[in-house]
């Protein structure tokens, strides 16, 4: 293992996100309060209490689940494709850096942009007064996972685009909407039957459900699942992504 | 007992889409030489350098740099090999010291170690000032520079070159060049490709003539510049350009 190697990987990557901090950070962020503000504390004083508690603290977990995953798949996906659309990839092709090296310094990098992501969001709750933290390993573990699942759909993406339209298309066809219909501002109980059958198959309710479990004890499905389901698509999205790193798939000519 | 080669290339052969870039080239560099690799325009020198740098996968023949295979040992061989190509495939966003910085952290150069090594490239290709500076933000000569740095600063023992010089002024041409010599002298192999002849002429003391995906000849300077000639006419008569000069 190439560790030096490995870490100066994730410093490159830390670097990178944090050289365009308004875009990377403060952007989250000042998306993350309008949410808060405008469903938490405004919408929220009108619908009252939720699943036990008060709305803003319903919405803040699904708030920041979001854009933790968000910035893991876009710090993941635009680094790998701009390195190849400006073919500084291959500064690190040439580099004794194996495949599992390399997906590893994604992730880490990614893990890290979604950390400063989500405690950055967590203490914006706190300045809203939103206090409550049922379980941080839980918090933590949710984090981890959710933003390497989310690093490697990011690399997937990032190996397949060949044009800045396919680099959003995950992103605005995929992952925002299946975010908006997995619980973020609502229980189960509150959709149409079809449409609570419907987010039950949604992955997305499972990662929403389970940082809301960590913050605040509630949930809707049991979080076994949630964590099955996030183990099942890491396993899955390692296989694969490993595999086409092996073959040097849109990497090695 | 005869010093292992430099690099050992053994029925190579690639193909894109179909086509064939290399087919079936063989080539031995020894330890210590000044190699000019020329030829022209696609007819298959960066597809050799990108097989033996790893930037391209190898599926047909063996490639050895001082011993160590390129596919099967390609954490050693890639130690062993610096590559400074003809575009500047860098983060053109960093800065100049840490772009040196992170690629001998790649190579798993000790932190100390790599202050060291980008200090001393540094100062010696006159980047010092420089150093908080974008490559972006560089001219054309520091930016040549910067590549040739960056290809030097995990110390390898074969430097292929590509093109170092195009687009570079006079001035900074004849420095390079003294430098390149230096590094030759004090054990670096170097591989060079070249578009200026009068370059490898001046330099090399063996060259190899790729032309179609083949290695047309291979030989010391002497042998293509017997008689008199200028490598040029050689080279042109080689890969049969002459015929359309005007």
């Amino acid at each position: 293992m190439n560790y030096i190697g490995l870490y100066t990987f994730t410093r490159r990557e830390v670097t990178r996100f944090l050289r365009v901090s308004v875009q990377t950070l403060l952007s989250p962020w000042i998306s993350a309060v309008l949410f808060i503000f405008i469903f938490g504390e405004i919408v929220g004083s009108q619908i009252g209490m939720i699943g036990g508690m008060p709305y803003i603290e319903f919405v803040l977990p699904g708030v920041l689940m979001m854009n933790v995953l968000t910035s893991a798949f876009s710090h993941a996906s635009s680094s790998l494709y701009f390195q190849r659309f400006a073919r500084h990839i291959e500064e690190i092709l040439v580099a004794p850096l194996s495949h599992i090296e390399m997906i590893l310094g994604y992730i880490t990098g990614a893990l890290m942009r979604g950390l400063v992501i989500g405690v950055g969001i967590l203490l914006i709750g706190v300045f809203f007064g939103v206090t409550t933290m049922h379980s941080p390993f839980l918090f933590a573990l949710y984090i981890v996972l959710v933003s390497a699942v989310f690093a490697l759909l990011g690399l997937l993406v990032g190996l397949w685009a060949n044009g800045f339209e396919q680099l959003a298309s995950l992103s605005t066809f995929v992952i925002t909407p299946l975010s908006f219909f997995g619980g973020m501002f609502n229980t189960l109980d509150m959709l149409p039957p079809l449409l609570a059958t419907a987010t039950q198959y949604n992955p997305f309710f499972y990662f929403i459900d389970g940082m809301r479990f960590s913050m605040t004890g509630y949930h809707e499905a049991p979080i076994w699942v949630g964590l099955l389901i996030i183990s099942v698509l890491f396993a899955a999205l390692l296989v694969l992504v490993t595999t086409l790193f092996a073959r040097g798939w849109r990497l090695r000519v | 007992m005869p010093a292992t080669p430099a690099l050992t290339i053994e029925h190579v052969s690639k193909s894109y889409n179909g086509s064939k870039a290399l087919d079936d080239i063989s080539l031995t560099i020894p330890a210590g030489a000044f190699f000019g690799f020329l030829g022209p325009n696609g007819a298959g020198k960066s597809t050799t350098i990108h097989l033996i740098s790893g930037i391209a996968r190898l599926t047909e023949g063996t490639i050895r740099v001082f011993g160590t295979d390129v596919v099967a040992d390609y954490r050693e061989a890639r130690t062993k090999v610096g590559l400074a190509p003809q575009e500047f495939n860098v983060d053109i966003f960093e800065q100049v010291d840490r772009l040196l910085d992170f690629v001998a952290g790649d190579y798993g150069v000790r932190k100390k170690e790599r202050q060291e090594r980008v200090e001393s490239l540094l100062e010696r290709f006159e980047l010092t000032k420089h150093r908080h500076k974008e490559f972006r933000a560089l001219s054309g000569g520091l930016k040549r520079r910067v590549m040739l740095a960056r290809a030097l600063v995990h110390q390898p023992q074969l430097l292929i070159l590509d093109e170092p010089t195009a687009g570079v002024d006079v001035e900074l041409r004849h420095e390079l060049w003294r430098y390149l010599r230096e590094l030759n002298e004090t054990g670096t192999t170097i591989l060079l490709t070249s578009h200026y002849l009068e370059e490898v002429e001046l330099l090399c003391d063996t060259i190899a003539i790729i032309n179609q995906g083949k290695i047309v000849e291979v030989g010391d300077k002497a042998q293509f510049t017997s008689g008199g000639r200028k490598l040029e006419e050689r080279y042109l008569e080689i890969t049969g350009a002459r015929a359309t000069q005007t």
